[in-house]
């Protein structure tokens, strides 16, 4: 009986990824309503931002998931489409929302989420280099080109990234969707691309700057003024005094700039288990009473339209900037088809800005892509057909394997204790190895889209392996990757080779002193995470600001852009999967090495061999059955070395050094969640490792019986 | 063929001293055997020779031509080691051609001359073998088969026999001795044991701690040994040592050079035998070998080793006597003092 009014209590979980003041203040609202709503409590968990929406993807539709959980309203579209979210029921209190922040919560006329805060994206500048901020771009290039100097900037942000350049999109009048279509390559947009073109041209703006170096050059006071988010105000230097303001009005249009609209609200989950209390909380925490809460402590913009009377929020520099800045806003679109916007976006921006193509012929090209990749919708297929080959294949399968079984049976009878030895290792081989397998090999037969799984048979194969979509002079194109790829690998593991063996073959030598010493250091880069390796070496490799360009300047080479070219980018990645790869041979050759008896060398040098000799005819050949496993398996690893094409290049220029790793991960996680054409890519790649294996096999088997 | 040349060679390792100053002349055609126990430095020295180690100090001449600084490539020696170092890789044919190979010597010639070293050596069916399906006898007639179709200058061997078992060994001396003839080439070889120095050498050179104690032809080493050490370290069984107090004592030599430290005597020159200097001993073991016999004797606290035709039995006692012209005496450092014995050889070595 003790238990039973818990029982009857509503618990309300919520899921959240908030940190530092954002989460504190969100708790003190919880604890306040839990105060005061004992039968209807509220528990805040704080979920990691990284796989946020793939634990609420996971975790919903298993009945495992929150009952609210706080997320930008972008994927209303997609969570929709895909059962993670419930309609919310308007109510009388709607008013009291910041219509900029209420509208795009709906989707198809119904509503999915209440506003809790809205984000864009404004124009930070420091007072101690201008007093007004510029409201027009004729101003803010005016000043530019008063401030501009060796390493100093007027203005800095992310040129390249879509994010960014979508407020000037908005400003020269275009819109990324027009009447529900992608409408990229519109005349608004070309111009707003060519006003970029003309900044960096000038350069008014620093190149290829990343987040990170927007914010040194802010902080150093080498950039007076920056494009960011309210997130920029945790990496302003302490000290700086900087002011915040709007976006300026582009001359030529009259428009101001209108960043993209991000609203944080707060969803209804589906099967959430009670939703008339979580909805209850949701109107508690979105309302005036919690969102005071929520903008004085947790400084958040937010989206009750009462809180703003308050002179505290009101009058607070930042706040109030970007509440002036909410007019002039564009709600991030929350279609699906949103998601296959930005990677051909990003691509023709860098091209335009790398001097590729003209802005016209990228955006074109962007628009060509997304609209090809909208209408790539496969037909489903029956999968009956596949069904009865794949019974047919099992049945013979299974007689085969039963049939020579039952031949083996009384030794497996005998052998019963070595079995069950094996058993464990095989059943965890089995669950962790072959089900995936099975599960990965399957999905590739199916087209998915917002959490749906169509079965369309070899479609997925025909779509990578024809030519008809995609030319293969394109970088998305198979077999220009299959080719990359290749010479990716023939040229890594050539260099590795050559390098580890040359350097064990010196520390061989033993009148080098501290021999100890340098195989210490040479093993280094080995031991460090190749993250961190591959970082530090797309660091260097910038064009402005990298170690590379500036060694090279030392020899007046004029600074190369690495990644704007294929050869360039493609070196970059090598350089740095080289510097990685080369221990592991080094040490491979210096245990062969150590194998080879002194007395073969003594002897080659009384036959008159010369050193040169002795290496090529004698330790070169002795090395050779050491190194062919290593071989084989460093052309494995290398196939299939993600991590440095992913960080380094990126796949610049234009997707062109992806290997086909990468190359099935954007088509995962980037193109629009098509997991059933990179599991068909990753079948395909597993295809050619299988070739490989047999050919290697063949070599070494070749290389025993010598 | 060649003559070679070592003068006053140095070398330590560290604080190791190796070699302390050797001087050794090869007479062209000689077959000269470096030994001395393990770690005296005779490989050190045939590897100086060789080239493959530096001096500290000292030359190595070849044909008259200081070589010095000179590569072993340019050394024109050829070298069988004890691990025979056969190249792993290629076959005996092209193991037999890689220094023909190197030293850009034309095809054809390659071709009949590993055909003659193969046959020399009797290893023409194995020519197409790996070194790893070779048994060890085999792989030594391949490492030999190296050296000889070279047609080097001089050939070194470090201990080349050790690795093979006694019988093989045995037969591997007499093709040794036999390709010495034929070839009538310049060899040094290195050994710890005595008795391949004894049959395969025209001259020994024995070795120890650096230091070369005597360099004569097996007769002379054996006959007129330089130095207790030399005495002890050649022939079978190990030369009797007496000590004069004990010799004087039981009356067994009649008389003793001035400073005699030690009496040395070889197992053949004690005999059993009655009359002056006749000592009575006990005869404790009876080693047979057939058609003699090594008979272990024992007088008071002295232990002395004879060689007999016809042994006693043991637990015997019996009489025995010293052959007077096989004595030798060594003073108190060990030296030889030289006699009337060393007279009346040199004599008659001088006809």
């Amino acid at each position: 009986m003790l238990f039973a009014p818990a029982i009857l209590a509503a618990h309300v979980v919520l899921w959240h990824a908030y940190r530092g003041e954002e989460e504190r203040a969100l708790e003190h609202v919880v604890k306040t309503w839990n105060q005061t709503h004992p039968d209807e409590t509220v528990d805040a968990v704080a979920v990691p931002y990284d796989a946020y929406s793939q634990k609420l993807s996971a975790a919903i539709p298993r009945g495992n998931g929150p009952d609210l959980f706080i997320a930008a309203h972008e994927r209303i579209g997609d969570w929709r489409a895909s059962g993670l979210i419930q309609q919310v029921p308007e109510s009388a209190d709607d008013d009291g929302y910041l219509p900029e922040t209420f509208t795009p919560l709906h989707d198809g006329g119904k509503l999915f989420a209440l506003p809790l805060a809205f984000k864009s994206l404004a124009l930070f500048y420091r007072r101690d280099q201008l007093a007004q901020p510029p409201d027009t771009t004729d101003e803010l290039i005016a000043f530019a080109r008063q401030k501009r100097g060796a390493g100093k900037y007027g203005f800095a942000y992310e040129t390249a990234d879509f994010f960014y350049h979508a407020a000037w999109l908005h400003g020269f009048g275009g819109k990324i969707f027009d009447d529900g279509i992608p409408r990229l390559d519109s005349p608004e947009a070309i111009r707003s691309v060519e006003f970029v073109l003309a900044l960096d041209r000038e350069h008014l703006v620093p190149g290829d700057a990343t987040h990170v170096l927007i914010a040194q050059l802010f902080n150093e006071g080498n950039a007076a003024m920056t494009i960011a988010g309210p997130w920029f105000t945790g990496e302003i230097a302490p000290g700086v005094d900087f002011g915040v303001a709007r976006l300026p009005i582009v001359s030529e249009t009259g428009k101001r700039a209108a960043p993209l609209l991000s609203i944080e609200s707060v969803f209804l989950a589906a099967r959430a288990a009670s939703s008339q209390a979580a909805l209850r909380f949701a109107h508690f925490l979105t309302g005036a009473d919690g969102a005071r809460i929520r903008a004085i402590e947790g400084r958040q913009t937010v989206a009750a339209r009462a809180v703003w009377d308050d002179p505290r929020v009101k009058d607070d520099p930042i706040l109030g900037a970007f509440y002036r800045q909410l007019p002039d806003t564009i709600a991030t679109p929350s279609v699906p088809a949103m998601a296959l916007i930005w990677e051909p976006v990003q691509n023709a921006l860098r091209k335009v800005l790398r001097g590729a193509a003209t802005p016209a012929a990228a955006l074109h090209d962007a628009q060509a892509r997304i609209m090809a990749s909208i209408h790539l919708l496969p037909t489903p297929v029956s999968p009956l057909p596949y069904a009865i080959a794949l019974g047919v294949f099992c049945l013979v399968a299974l007689i085969y394997l039963s049939r020579r079984a039952a031949s083996r049976l009384g030794q497996a009878r005998k052998q019963r204790a070595a079995y069950a030895y094996l058993a464990p290792a095989a059943i965890s081989m089995a669950i962790l190895v072959f089900v995936p397998f099975a599960v990965g090999a399957s999905m590739s037969l199916y087209h998915h889209q917002a959490g749906r799984f169509t079965f369309i048979g070899l479609q997925n194969f025909i779509s990578i392996l024809s030519l008809r979509e995609i030319p293969i002079t394109d970088p998305l194109s198979f077999y220009f990757t299959l080719g990359v790829t290749i010479l990716w690998t023939v040229a890594n593991v050539t260099l590795h080779v050559i390098l580890g063996v040359s350097l064990a073959l010196l520390l061989r030598n033993p009148l080098l002193k501290l021999r100890g010493v340098y195989r210490v250091l040479l093993i280094i880069p080995w031991a460090v995470p190749n993250y961190i390796t591959a970082l530090i070496w797309k660091g260097m490799f910038h064009r402005q600001f990298g170690a590379i360009n500036g060694l090279l300047s030392l020899f007046g080479i004029a600074p190369v852009s690495w990644f704007s070219h294929f050869a360039t980018s493609f070196a970059a990645n090598l350089a740095t999967n080289v510097w990685l790869g080369f221990p592991f041979m080094m040490v491979v050759t210096l245990g062969a090495l150590s194998r080879i008896p002194k007395e073969l060398e003594e002897a080659a040098a009384l036959d008159g061999a010369s050193a040169w000799e002795r290496l090529r005819h004698i330790i070169l050949p002795l090395l050779r059955p050491a190194l062919l496993p290593s071989v084989i398996l460093g052309a494995v690893w290398t196939f299939n070395m993600f991590n440095i094409v992913f960080l380094v290049s990126g796949g610049e220029p234009d997707g062109a050094t992806d290997i086909l790793v990468s190359q099935a991960y954007r088509w995962a996680f980037v193109r629009g969640s098509r997991y059933g054409y990179a599991a068909a890519y990753a079948v395909l790649i597993f295809l050619v490792l299988v070739i490989w294996s047999a050919l290697a096999r063949r070599l070494s088997d070749k290389e025993a019986e010598a | 063929m060649a003559t070679l040349s070592v003068q006053s060679v140095k070398k330590s390792h560290g604080a190791a001293t190796i070699l302390k100053g050797i001087s050794l002349d090869i007479a062209d055609g000689e077959f000269l055997v470096l030994v001395g126990p393990s770690g005296c430095g005779k490989s050190t020295l045939l590897r100086c020779i060789a080239g493959l180690e530096e001096l500290d100090s000292g030359a190595i001449v070849i044909d008259g031509a200081n070589v010095t600084q000179s590569e072993p490539r340019d050394r024109d020696l050829a070298m069988v080691f004890q691990s025979y170092a056969l190249y792993p890789h290629l076959t005996v044919r092209e193991n037999l051609a890689f220094g023909l190979k190197m030293r850009k010597t034309p095809p054809s010639e390659i071709v009949t001359r590993v055909a003659e070293a193969a046959r020399m050596l009797e290893i023409e069916p194995l020519l197409d073998r790996l070194p790893k399906n070779l048994s060890g006898g085999q792989r030594q007639r391949v490492a030999m088969g190296r050296a000889v179709v070279r047609r080097p200058k001089a050939f070194l061997f470090d201990e080349p026999l050790s690795n093979l078992d006694a019988s093989l060994r045995g037969q591997m001396r007499i093709e040794l001795m036999r390709l010495h003839r034929q070839l009538s080439a310049t060899m040094i070889y290195v050994t710890h044991d005595q008795v391949e120095a004894m049959t395969l050498a025209t001259r020994i050179a024995v070795m120890k701690a650096g230091e070369l104690q005597q360099v004569g032809t097996p007769d002379e080493l054996y006959q007129h040994p330089a130095n207790q050490f030399v005495a002890k370290f050649i022939g079978t069984p190990e030369m009797n040592l007496i000590p004069a107090d004990d010799a004087r004592k039981l009356a067994l030599v009649h008389s003793l050079p001035d400073g005699t430290a030690q009496v040395g005597v070889r197992a053949e020159d004690v005999h059993v035998g009655h009359g002056v200097g006749a000592a009575d001993a006990m005869v404790e073991v009876v080693e047979h070998l057939g058609w003699e016999a090594l008979v272990h004797l024992r007088i008071g606290a002295l232990a002395l080793v004879a060689r007999m035709k016809d042994p006693p039995a043991v637990g015997a006692r019996t009489s025995i006597t010293l052959d007077a012209a096989g004595l030798h005496f060594f003073d108190g450092t060990g030296a030889r003092i030289f006699s009337s014995n060393d007279r009346a050889s040199a004599q008659r070595a001088r006809p």
